[in-house]
């Protein structure tokens, strides 16, 4: 009775602890400028956005999305920062771990030298975030941020 | 002070003496039938100690008489209920005292935790959603921009939108 009293006890207690402990830094943060815009033949959408191709048709009416910029940044600690660039764009990331799998972070998007928009979000695992950007020609500029 | 019946009880016996003897037979209306009377009483319990005694039992009879009384006695107690054991078991025993407290704490740290953690969502967005805890753009670059957040539940996806950024010409969207 004592050994599983003990087996018990000790699982409770590392349930308790890992609800504490901040996101394990082995996941990968997929960042991306994405340009959406309808042309006659719509070329295929990027494997990173497979899942949400559905979703990102329905939220802009667009029938094209193509990568301008990205980058995709594995965490080791947590605590990072990195840019996914296109010519005229990019998307500053700044992270702070947090707990259950997710992070803090801090994205900036500037229009060369120019910050056109500031945002702190809680990024959460199978969560993805999309931002809606400037409109760029007869096209809309997207953002994207995935834990993989 | 002894009444008459107790008086002639103790003449029968012959245990009155001196003053209190002669007090008594003065007081006896006929003292030759109260004689009588006493020699009778004397006799009779001569006889009955003569003929009552207890008879003296066989060592057969004595064992007989030993089993008998052991089985009147168990006959008796069968009938009545058992009585309760002198250390009765419970069902909270000191092991299952011991489960039930640590389930019981198990259940309270699990309960604390989500009750804790559900406090601190901003704006009560589910903590397995991306939650954006704020946003702004800068007013001298666009002023006429206006930010909104919401969530696609279709893959769980949270939309900042952002409308009313100045608006690019199309060589922007180069890689």
């Amino acid at each position: 009775m004592s050994a599983r009293f003990l087996a018990f006890n000790a699982a409770l207690l590392t349930f308790v602890l890992s609800q504490g402990a901040p996101a394990m830094a082995s996941e990968s943060v997929w960042s991306g400028l994405v340009m959406a815009n309808n042309v006659p033949e719509p070329t295929p959408i990027p494997a990173e956005l497979n899942s949400l191709e559905a979703t990102l048709k329905k939220l802009f009416g667009y029938n094209q999305f193509q990568v301008i910029g990205e980058s995709r940044k594995t965490l080791k600690t947590g605590e990072e920062d990195w840019l996914a660039t296109s010519k005229y764009f990019s998307l500053h990331v700044d992270s702070k771990a947090a707990k259950r799998s997710s992070y803090v972070l801090t994205l900036q998007l500037f229009q060369e030298q120019k910050l056109l928009l500031e945002t702190k979000t809680k990024l959460s695992k199978s969560s993805p975030l999309v931002i809606k950007g400037p409109q760029v020609g007869d096209g809309q500029l997207v953002l994207l941020v995935v834990i993989e | 002070m002894k009444t008459f019946e107790e008086k002639w009880t103790a003449w029968l016996d012959g245990q009155l003496t001196g003053k209190e003897l002669v007090e008594f037979e003065a007081s006896l209306p006929d003292k030759a039938a109260a004689e009588l009377e006493r020699q009778d009483a004397h006799k009779l319990g001569a006889f009955l100690k003569e003929h009552l005694e207890a008879p003296a039992m066989t060592n057969e009879e004595f064992f007989h008489h030993q089993l008998r009384g052991q089985i009147e006695r168990e006959s008796a107690s069968e009938g009545r209920p058992a009585e309760a054991p002198e250390a009765r078991e419970t069902w909270w025993s000191i092991g299952r005292l011991l489960w039930t407290g640590a389930a019981s704490l198990a259940i309270f740290c699990v309960c604390t935790y989500f009750v804790i953690t559900g406090d601190n969502n901003p704006g009560g967005q589910s903590t397995y959603l991306t939650q954006i805890i704020n946003a702004r753009v800068d007013p001298a670059v666009s002023p006429n921009a206006t930010i909104s957040i919401f969530e696609s539940k279709e893959n769980r996806v949270t939309v900042l939108w952002v409308d009313g950024l100045q608006s690019l010409p199309s060589e922007y969207a180069a890689k």
